[in-house]
């Protein structure tokens, strides 16, 4: 199954089972954050990236600069484990 | 190469890493403030906050703070010019780019 579709089903199954007014907020929040613009003023193809000086897991101090050195690098932004 | 970034804490990158032997990095953005500098941190509105809060998820206990704030889910290539080549954010956040789209793009950053 591709990503998307088990993501969808996730959700499908979450909303089976939650309050109709959380569902309302949850959708709703997504509409005004879509509506907000924010997309159409992230960075986008052709910015240069911020460069950034951030710790890993495990202390170590990594910047973008450093990543680069070395080769192309996907960079993923991930919300947490919650 | 794949580099992840999070709000969270270190120990929550840590457990994680853990947990779904990951084998790639994850770097912690305490209160967003680089995702900011991507354009992609936003804060979440009061009523889904309490949502989130009824769910018993306690973001300030997550990430550190109590900012409230989280990145678009938001996956980037950027070559060694620092250049973004691929961009992929959605508001929505149950909607992600399949893997196989951004190995494509990878694939023709690459090959240049």
């Amino acid at each position: 199954m591709k990503l998307q579709e088990k993501l969808s089903a996730l959700k499908k199954d979450f909303e089976a089972k939650a309050a109709k007014n959380v569902i309302e907020i949850m959708h709703r929040a997504t509409e005004d954050l879509k509506d907000s613009g924010i997309v159409e003023r992230a960075v986008k193809v052709g910015d240069k990236a911020p460069d950034f000086f951030l710790k890993d897991e495990s202390g170590r101090e990594i910047s973008l600069k450093g990543l680069l050195s070395q080769r192309p690098i996907v960079l993923s932004f991930y919300r947490g484990i919650w | 190469m794949l580099q992840a970034i999070s709000p969270q804490q270190q120990i929550h990158n840590r457990q994680l890493i853990e947990n779904k032997k990951l084998t790639f990095h994850i770097l912690s953005d305490p209160g967003n403030e680089v995702a900011k500098r991507y354009g992609i941190r936003y804060k979440l509105p009061d009523d889904l906050r309490e949502v989130y809060t009824s769910f018993g998820i306690k973001l300030h206990e997550y990430n550190g703070d109590y900012s409230w704030t989280l990145p678009l889910p938001t996956r980037l290539i950027i070559d060694q010019d620092g250049i973004v080549r691929y961009a992929a954010i959605n508001a929505d956040y149950t909607v992600r780019p399949d893997p196989e789209e951004t190995i494509e793009a990878l694939k023709r950053v690459m090959g240049q």
